[in-house]
């Protein structure tokens, strides 16, 4: 790996006392720079690297190295970080290396989540590489007693402008290191039309290794003498451990030993295998203290739900309805794993984790000892997605080196990652929402109820009379941050209610959103995707499309998704437009690898995926019933990225929010089928119409008008009949009964009108059964 | 028990039950194979056996017997094999843990099918799972290394 992350030479520094305080702004309070000096054979000091600020380091051997103190998850941290500072540095591209900074808290805030890193770093490694690049100017202006402004660097060179000479940067270390560090208000920074690596594709720094298997990832972590660990924990929420036997785990070849600790029980051993073996091979009894399903959080949340306030006076008409999103897992590629070894009151971490910081005071107060004797290393993580804000994995290491003497690989296997995982809660949106007379809206109310802290964002749009409810219910399910954390329920929600409003204005989704805001990024995001997406064109026959945006994270997004639906209510994803505007794009090649990457996600979840309890226990247990698209259901992708001189943005997570809603008004459009729960295979997808010549050997259904103003006629014919009556039951998105009707019955036909005034507009079934099947078909309220 | 990897023989003591990913991984630090779920769902622990690609987290290692193993790390000696340097020019990764199990089965289908329709590819490559959603650039790889 091209990287230094185990650096042995002794580092002293450089002239008087240095100071790091105060970091991110103003990193450098002191005037000399850091050396790394190795003493050579005869005594003498000699200098092998030139750090200006603890961002950058230049070497005697011209190689550049850049230290980046966030987290690389594949977002490209590594890679843009590098690009930042090398740009200013005017390094070449070629001789920079990366070193991930271990947690310490001279390198600010080093918690990689809510897409802040580029944000935070931006300005303070663009100075980190002006400041180190002024300095080797200085220093070879003197070496050649000619002026600064007759020398110019460029590709980790400094050369005279008006002559032939020229030195590397690792030739101007000496000279450079008797100079002051120029202060970080004084050097001047490119413009960006000066820029030669910032704004130019540069794709993930790691590939070369990633391609031939020598990336290290926390899992790979190996040194001699080390051992494997896993543990067995309690499969019930909240349960806990009444007894164990480990008798015959012991007995494992390969186990050496096997430890009860707060989290479980865990067993060390020479390989993984021997581990897992040893684990098969224990006996535990649990304590089950909750018995609860899916079914009973659904419940709960639908009881909170209470009366909504009412919309405004001037609202001509209103929709009420429910959303509902389900617990989602991390499943990272990479399972939870740790390396950690505690030895003589020191403990030393190798992990991939988003918070190296607290991963050191999580495992100091686990162990008992000062936050100084820990070192957490940073290595690659396969994947983080929010999971490893919880850094629980590294302190079970710690805690089993501890126990056990040995320096511990701690692992989870996929299953115990997926049940013991910090889930995006699960959580049902209320709403009530309305539109004037001119049919722009009137009133927005919604109250999220979740197993966790979910509260609702504002919608992106100009809409007036906000009200917002929260409550929770809990249930003792973990919870954490999962990529683009709230805005996942609640962008779907927001994103599908402008549309269901929108249809209820009888007005064009984009043209509604786009006359719905004054923002001047948010209408271009909007047009432009129209436009590449030639919206309002015709499409297939079954195909629909739906559009979103999302404004969040210094950036802004919106997305057209097009979808074909079977006669048999299979749904494919055909196309994605994507226009994102990010501020000054930094490495547009990543954005749109990220761009993808977070759709792909998105449509994954919406589809198939969600986390379901029943008697306690997490259900899911891997890829197999936790599952991600494979390639031959991805779509097509045209995404496009306009470039603005707006400071750049988070990149790894603002894809996620507006696909959902696109994709499920997309739905909308080719079916006439809102969803509003998800994951979306919750819902028939065989439309009306197609739905009756499906089952049309049994049964005969026609509703009209649909959707219906205030009443409908009923039309049922059965050619199988062995009850005297029919029952109708009307019922809403959750099942809740409406009408329930008991029909007396020829067995041939039923007309039947029902009348509906006062519920709110959105989709409903009719259910009934022949005796045999029951049949139930979408109706739809205006 | 002696496993050809690589073009090279190792003479190895462990429980001939071990599933060859943690022979790989824990008992010759070869940790290019990746561990993801363990039950052959994700395919990132792929490597060749006889030039088929094969799930490494669910073969006891006693099943291999004189069958030569590649893997990530043996695919080429310098990055040079034409899937790799494909997935370098088009800029795949992102996390990368998946990567090495998606650039085994893709060598198996180049060997087998060395101009692979798209058709070819998806059904092929369909049960690798990757979690960043990597898969059209996968695909772009593919066919770049296939013209090659």
């Amino acid at each position: 790996m091209t990287e230094k992350n185990n650096i042995s030479r002794r580092r002293f520094i450089f002239g008087s006392a240095l100071s790091f305080a105060g970091l991110v702004s103003g990193f450098i309070s002191s005037n000399k720079a850091l050396a790394e000096l190795i003493i050579t054979e005869n005594g003498n000091n000699k200098i092998m690297s030139f750090a200006p600020s603890i961002w950058v380091e230049i070497t005697k051997e011209n190689e550049v190295i850049v230290t980046v103190a966030r987290s690389e998850l594949g977002q490209g941290v590594r890679t843009s970080f590098s690009m930042i500072l090398a740009d200013e540095l005017d390094a070449d591209w070629d001789l920079v290396r990366v070193r991930n900074a271990e947690g310490d808290s001279k390198y600010g805030n080093q918690s990689t989540g809510g897409s802040t890193s580029i944000r935070t770093f931006w300005q303070p490694l663009r100075t980190a590489g002006a400041q180190a690049k002024k300095m080797l100017i200085t220093a070879a202006s003197l070496i050649w007693g000619i002026s600064e402004a007759n020398c110019y660097a460029e590709k980790s060179f400094v050369y005279e402008k008006n002559g032939s000479r020229k030195l590397s940067y690792g030739e101007l270390i000496d000279k450079a290191l008797t100079l002051p560090v120029p202060p970080t208000n004084s050097v001047t920074l490119k413009k960006s039309s000066e820029f030669k690596l910032i704004g130019k594709t540069k794709w993930n720094f790691d590939e070369p290794d990633i391609v031939t298997g020598k990336a290290k990832y926390g899992s790979d972590y190996r040194v001699q003498g080390m051992k494997y660990a896993v543990i067995l924990r309690c499969p019930y929420i909240s349960g806990s451990l009444q007894s164990y036997d480990d008798t015959n785990a012991k007995k494992v070849k390969g186990v050496l030993g096997v430890y009860q600790m707060s989290e479980g029980i865990a067993v060390v051993a020479e390989n993984s295998w021997a581990a897992l073996e040893g684990r098969n091979a224990l006996k535990a009894v649990w304590r089950q203290n909750s018995n609860f399903s899916s079914e009973d959080i659904r419940k709960a949340f639908t009881d909170k739900i209470g009366t909504l306030p009412n919309l405004p006076a001037n609202t001509s008409k209103f929709i009420e309805g429910v959303y509902e999103v389900p617990f989602l897992a991390h499943t990272t590629m990479e399972p939870m794993s740790a390396f950690a070894h505690f030895k003589d009151g020191n403990c030393e971490v190798w992990t991939g984790t988003q918070n190296p910081q607290t991963a050191r005071s999580n495992v100091a107060s686990a162990l008992g000892i000062s936050q100084s004797n820990v070192t957490v290393n940073v290595m690659l993580s396969g994947g983080g997605f929010g999971r490893r804000h919880d850094n629980d994995y590294v302190v079970m290491a710690a805690k089993i080196s501890k126990l056990s003497g040995y320096p511990i690989l701690f692992f989870y296997t996929k299953e115990d990652d997926i049940k013991n995982d910090n889930f995006r809660p699960a959580s049902m949106h209320a709403f009530k929402v309305g539109i004037t007379s001119s049919g722009y809206p009137s009133g927005w109310i919604q109250k999220v109820i979740s197993q966790g802290d979910v509260s609702p964002n504002n919608p992106n749009y100009d809409v007036p009379n906000i009200t917002n409810q929260t409550a929770s219910e809990r249930f003792g399910i973990r919870t954490g941050p999962w990529r683009s954390v709230d805005y996942t329920q609640n962008i779907f929600v927001n994103e599908s209610l402008i549309d269901e409003l929108a249809h209820l204005a009888g007005k064009d989704p984009y043209q509604y959103r786009y006359d719905l805001t004054k923002d001047g990024r948010l209408k271009n995001v909007l047009k432009l995707v129209a436009e590449k997406s030639n919206w309002g064109s015709q499409l297939p026959k079954g195909w629909g499309r739906g559009i979103a945006a999302f404004v969040g994270y210094g950036a802004y997004i919106a997305h057209v998704v097009e979808v074909s639906i079977s006669d048999t209510g299979k749904l494919k994803i055909q196309k994605v437009y994507a226009v994102v505007d990010p501020g000054f794009a930094i490495n547009p090649g990543n954005i749109k690898n990220q761009i993808m990457g977070a759709a792909i996600d998105a449509f994954s979840t919406a589809l198939n995926t969600e986390i379901t309890v029943k008697n306690g226990e997490i259900q899911q247990s891997g890829f197999h019933n936790f599952r991600w698209l494979t390639m031959e259901d991805v779509p097509e992708f045209d995404i496009d990225i306009i470039h603005t001189s707006e400071t750049p943005s988070g990149m790894g997570e603002v894809g996620f929010p507006s696909v959902t809603p696109a994709l499920c008004n997309a739905i909308f459009d080719a079916t006439g089928i809102r969803i509003r729960r998800l994951p979306i295979a919750h819902t028939s997808l065989v439309s009306e119409v197609e739905k009756k010549s499906q089952i049309s050997n049994n049964v005969e259904f026609e509703a009209v008008p649909t959707p219906f103003e205030s009443s409908f006629k009923v039309s049922i014919k059965l050619k199988r009949w062995n009850q005297p009556k029919l029952d109708v039951s009307i019922v809403d998105i959750l099942g809740k009964k409406l009408i329930k009707t008991l029909i007396e019955f020829d067995g041939i036909r039923y007309i039947g009108e029902f009348s509906f005034p006062t519920i709110a507009a959105g989709t409903y079934y009719v259910l009934f059964s022949d005796g045999i099947d029951s049949y139930s078909f979408p109706i739809m309220k205006k | 028990m002696i496993l050809n990897i690589n073009n090279k023989n190792y003479d190895i003591d462990v429980d001939p039950d071990m599933p060859l990913l943690w022979v790989l991984r824990d008992v010759l630090g070869l940790t290019g194979t990746k561990y993801g779920c363990g039950i052959g769902f994700c395919k990132s622990c792929t490597v060749l056996i006889d030039g088929n690609a094969e799930q490494s987290c669910l073969i006891p290692v006693r099943f291999i017997g004189t069958k030569k193993i590649t893997t990530i790390e043996g695919l080429s000696n310098d990055g040079s094999h034409p899937l790799q340097k494909a997935w370098v020019e088009v800029g795949v990764s992102q996390c990368g843990y998946c990567q090495p199990g998606q650039i085994m089965t893709a060598a198996a289908l180049l060997k087998k099918k060395p101009k692979p329709t798209i058709e070819d590819i998806n059904e092929e490559m369909s049960g690798n799972v990757c979690r960043c959603g990597t898969y059209n650039k996968i695909r772009d790889a593919i066919i770049l290394a296939s013209k090659e």
